[in-house]
């Protein structure tokens, strides 16, 4: 029966609105969790605090998890999934400018929409970076157009790209991710912080 | 063990579970059988050889014929204006945009009508419209509309209609040969209504 959205069993004035409460849910529980402090976010690339990366991976477990056996059972159809398409050479470069971004600023654009909404002015000062950042891609966008279309390679799945099954791929990725919150706790009792 | 420990097995386990199980790639069929047998026995589906000479002498533009005969057969004869998409290969991914769409009617037709029919069942099941099977298939077609039989002397006048309609497509489609006995009769035949179906979106998003 899924994806409910794009078959229209959702219509697209519903679709808006359910998007805004998640997004409202998603915002009140960043905040929860603490990811409206620049610090949070910057502790990753220091070591000091892991929690970004094993919330952000368990809810990317969570979702992939889900569709696959969602897939399996026979109530959506992944077919009709929105797969990014990826250009290869503007992913790595973007994956650089939007890392350093996070260390320097401290936020990811998630949660400086969330740090301002409480009222912290480097968030504000984040969020007007991001628009002078998109204001300055677009209009730029005519010289770097080359670029940013180059290693175009389509909707592609990594697991498409190895010629293993999307079942496989998750299996792999579920371990990556265990491993990689072992050594983030690893790194936090490296280079603990007291107080931030 | 903690929580958390549980919870890793209990992540590790799902995935090996979705590692191990075939990935799901069937498409479900859209129609339950309840409805597929409401739609076989209302035969709307079925539009008859008369309605297929009209409009292919009419070049109708809406009018997509469909053999699904094998190629050869395809070689050998086809109807004007008719596209060969075999019963074997109707499934691949490239007739579909031709078979499930909201613009063109789609009249299948076969030497009889078992392999037309089949062909139909499979494409409605999937949910596709606007496909439609041609009654009596080629067979009847080289009957009725190439080599009309002229009806008996007792018969009804719109059987004459009818006889002088397909002794005029005859010659229209290059069959049979002799002349209508009167002016090609006028039969406006009444089409299926096509149902213009959203075209689907393709998967669109973003972050």
């Amino acid at each position: 029966m899924g994806p409910l959205v794009p078959q229209e069993i959702i219509g697209a004035d519903w679709n808006l609105f359910i998007a805004f409460v998640i997004g409202i849910g998603f915002g009140f529980v960043l905040e929860q969790a603490g990811f409206s402090s620049s610090r949070k976010l910057a502790g990753l690339f220091y070591g000091y605090d892991t929690v970004v990366l094993k919330v952000f991976f368990t809810g990317a477990i969570t979702a992939m998890l889900g569709l696959l056996f969602f897939s399996l059972f026979g109530w959506i159809d992944l077919s009709l999934i929105y797969v990014n398409p990826t250009f290869i050479w503007s992913a790595i470069t973007g994956g650089v400018i939007m890392g350093a971004g996070f260390i320097i600023g401290g936020f990811c654009p998630g949660t400086s929409v969330c740090a301002a909404a409480i009222g912290k002015i480097d968030a504000m000062v984040f969020i007007g970076g991001i628009l002078l950042g998109i204001f300055f891609f677009a209009e730029g966008f005519s010289f770097m157009k080359d670029f940013y279309m180059a290693g175009a390679y389509g909707p592609l799945k990594v697991s498409d790209f190895f010629g293993i099954s999307g079942g496989v791929m998750a299996l792999l990725v579920i371990i990556a991710a265990l491993v990689m919150f072992k050594l983030g706790e690893l790194a936090e009792k490296k280079w603990p912080r007291e107080e931030y | 063990m903690t929580i958390r420990n549980i919870i890793f097995l209990g992540l590790i386990l799902l995935g090996i579970v979705i590692a191990m199980v075939p990935e799901n790639t069937t498409k479900p069929y859209k129609l339950t059988a309840e409805e597929m047998l409401v739609e076989v026995q209302g035969a709307a589906e079925m539009v008859s050889a008369d309605d297929v000479a009209h409009w292919v002498i009419s070049k109708d533009p809406s009018l997509q014929l469909i053999d699904v005969r094998s190629p050869d057969e395809f070689q050998t004869y086809h109807l004007e204006g008719a596209i060969n998409i075999p019963l074997s290969v109707i499934l691949k991914d490239e007739y579909q945009d031709m078979l499930d769409q909201g613009i063109k009617m789609n009249v299948l037709y076969s030497n009889g009508t078992i392999n037309s029919h089949q062909a139909w069942m499979i494409l409605r099941q999937l949910g596709f419209e606007n496909n439609y099977v041609m009654q009596g298939g080629l067979n009847y077609w080289f009957d009725t509309i190439m080599n009309p039989q002229e009806p008996s002397v007792y018969s009804a006048d719109e059987e004459f209609a009818k006889y002088d309609f397909r002794k005029a497509a005859s010659s229209a489609l290059g069959g049979g040969g002799a002349v209508a006995l009167s002016a090609p009769a006028k039969t406006k035949a009444d089409k299926p209504k096509i149902i213009r179906k959203k075209k689907k979106k393709a998967p669109a998003g973003g972050c």
